[in-house]
């Protein structure tokens, strides 16, 4: 990828800025090739990548050094734009939102500088990756389970910071942080929570600040640059009881939201529930062409077929209890009650106990794979995907109005439908999974006019995402849209306050410093 | 890295892709472990990084490419499942879905599909993997080929 710079600076104050950067973390660590530039670009970009393009990399080893870069990147206006380790599939990866930023990559940031088995956390940099904690738990036999995304390829922290969701009783990720580092965009450094005392050993501990409390002033965020937090861990629980149901038809998502969300909400139920709809069972058999051969999106008889040929339900629901033996067949016995009222078949039933093995790909057991990206090879070639990720109360009213309207939408625009719910208490988080292959221009097109829609006409209806992808980040900060878009207003006033170079991660969440709002039109879809 | 070399492979992928159209059986699962309940697969049990200057030549190919790669590329990951499958569209033997076991791996070629990304697999960065690191697994993944 060619250069692009960073706007109003010439070459040689480019140059400049980059030797400077290089005086703190050696020449190797300073990335600015064509290639370097091509592997921080957005993999998944609708399009053509150099609509986000990065002109350089630089990563730090420590927080002395990210301190050093900050104030050199004020001294030198050259905008930075963090990333953990970078692998925001499907949001970005590790592309910029403003074009000419340097990425900031703190991948090699990457220690666990403390697991606490008996407060069950753990305090980890950014570059630490969900696989890495796995690994490192099961090295020191700590009794800890993580949560993880789909992805476990990316970092803990960056996950956590992004608002990724998990499908454990710990699956809102950010809401496992608790005491955070924090690199300032004038390059001070703050310590959020009880570790704004020095040496207080409950900093990862309670989750508030005396007086206003910040920490996730500093997710989905360009106030700060986080260089190590606390992250809250599950106690390995005695036993865990998996109860799974197919669901026979699309409709019946009514009756199971009204079913699970109550017993969510009374603490019957823990965890995240996870309902995907059929073709998430379908994606890892094989390629789209083994069964639907056409180019238009697969009809409903086919579905149909396909669903009978497989034994499959519309939707999967699988509940996981974890807890001690005898607690957890009573909340069974409760659980499997509520559904027998609309559903005569019983669930499958699986245990896992203490010294059991635990089933690899089961992601409400905390273990990490990427093997659910699988499905970037669903339409085949350079496979992609981006999610349409709605939030709406957890009734069946919202949830069918929402179902209904995304699904007519994506089906006005040929594309295959692919929703899931999560059901985390009180709201529902409907991921609606749009593939396409990255080659074929006619396809991405027609994602981007499906993606405009889609938001459009979801905020119509009154509801908003809780994360996208960079080109729609201004779209979507506009549909948050009262009293005069109030919520932007008061993040530009703040960001304003404490960057006034407006140096961190310009145009990030659709939150633009003074010094790059003319910016904004860039690279908007 | 040159954009010739990152058609040339994307070329050799998509004529041997297209060359057999049949559908693919689904992935193995992992081998059963005691009481029938699947053991974890090898790329969720990574081998550490090796310690030691990231940037110096002479890394342990092996365990880099273990720890680097092998969230995806050791069995059971996901780019073990796509390569089986592919390697079998090709009637190649499916052990060939396991980078270790290939004997056509060239450095060159491994460092380009490493860099520039290759069907589902995202380029690398020199973070993700230093030059050193990769001249490394490169050698390692030839055996001996240069």
């Amino acid at each position: 990828m060619k250069l692009t710079l960073p706007p109003r600076i010439s070459p040689q104050q480019f140059d400049s800025a980059l030797q400077s950067f290089a005086s703190v973390v050696g020449k190797d660590w300073v990335m600015s090739s064509d290639a370097d530039r091509d592997a921080y670009s957005d993999v998944y970009a609708p399009g053509s990548t150099d609509q986000w393009p990065a002109a350089a990399a630089v990563a730090p080893a420590n927080v002395d050094e990210v301190r050093a870069i900050v104030r050199l990147a004020n001294e030198h206006k050259t905008p930075l734009w963090p990333v953990a380790r970078g692998k925001n599939l499907g949001y970005g990866a590790a592309a910029p939102r403003m074009a000419g930023s340097v990425v900031l990559d703190l991948g090699r940031m990457n220690k666990i500088l403390e697991l606490d088995p008996k407060l069950a956390y753990t305090v980890v940099e950014p570059g630490v990756g969900f696989f890495d904690l796995h690994d490192e738990i099961a090295r020191q036999n700590a009794a800890l389970w993580m949560s993880v995304p789909g992805n476990g390829w990316g970092s803990v922290l960056g996950n956590a910071l992004e608002h990724g969701i998990g499908y454990t009783p710990y699956g809102l990720h950010a809401r496992n942080l608790c005491g955070l580092e924090v690199v300032l965009p004038e390059g001070d450094l703050l310590r959020t929570g009880m570790g704004a005392m020095a040496n207080n050993p409950a900093w990862h501990l309670f989750p508030m600040n005396y007086g206003p409390t910040w920490d996730l002033a500093f997710s989905q965020s360009n106030l700060g640059i986080v260089t190590k937090a606390g992250v809250w861990l599950q106690p390995a629980p005695e036993t865990s009881l998996s109860l799974t149901w197919d669901i026979p038809n699309e409709e019946d998502i009514a009756w199971v939201i009204d079913t699970v969300a109550p017993l969510k909400i009374a603490g019957l139920i823990d965890q995240n529930v996870f309902i995907p709809s059929w073709l998430g069972k379908i994606v890892v058999l094989g390629q789209r062409k083994d069964f639907w051969d056409k180019p238009s999106a697969m009809p409903e008889w086919r579905v149909k077929e396909l669903l009978k040929e497989h034994k499959l339900g519309y939707w999967r629901v699988e509940i996981r209890l974890y807890g001690d033996e005898a607690v957890n067949k009573a909340k069974a016995e409760v659980i499997k009650s509520a559904f027998k009222r609309h559903l005569d078949a019983a669930p499958f039933e699986s245990w896992w106990r203490q010294g059991d093995p635990k089933p690899p790909m089961d992601l409400a057991m905390g273990t990490p794979t990427a093997v659910p990206l699988q499905m970037s090879d669903w339409v085949g070639g350079r496979g992609a995907h981006m999610g349409f990720s709605p939030v709406v109360p957890a009734t069946s009213e919202h949830v069918m109005g929402q179902l209904k309207r995304s699904r007519k939408i994506i089906g006005d625009h040929d594309v295959d439908f692919y929703a899931s719910f999560t059901i985390g208490g009180r709201f529902a988080n409907n991921v609606n999974m749009l593939m396409y292959d990255r080659d074929n221009a006619t396809q991405v097109d027609n994602i981007k006019h499906l993606f405009n829609a889609l938001i459009d006409d979801t905020a119509k209806a009154g509801y908003g995402e809780y994360r996208t992808h960079l080109g729609w980040m201004d779209r979507v900060m506009d549909t948050f849209n009262y009293n005069d878009n109030a919520l932007r207003r008061f993040d530009e006033r703040i960001k304003d306050a404490l960057d006034p170079n407006g140096i961190i991660a310009p145009g990030k969440q659709g939150v633009w410093p003074a010094a790059y709002r003319g910016q904004k039109k860039e690279g908007a879809q | 890295m040159t954009r010739a070399v990152r058609f040339g492979a994307l070329a050799l992928f998509a004529a041997a892709t297209a060359a057999v159209a049949v559908s693919a059986a689904p992935p193995a699962g992992p081998p059963a472990g005691p009481g029938g309940v699947p053991e974890l697969p090898p790329y969720q049990v990574r081998a550490q990084m090796p310690a030691g200057d990231r940037l110096a030549t002479g890394r342990d190919g092996k365990a880099v490419f273990e720890h680097v790669c092998g969230y995806c590329h050791l069995a059971g990951g996901m780019a073990s499942n796509l390569l089986t499958k592919q390697m079998m569209m090709m009637h190649r033997p499916p052990s060939d879905g396991l980078l270790s076991n290939r004997t056509d791996l060239f450095p060159a070629y491994v460092k380009a599909v490493v860099r520039n990304g290759k069907g589902a697999m995202p380029a690398q960065t020199r973070v993700d993997i230093t030059d050193a690191e990769l001249n490394s697994v490169a050698a390692y993944l030839a055996k001996g080929k240069k």
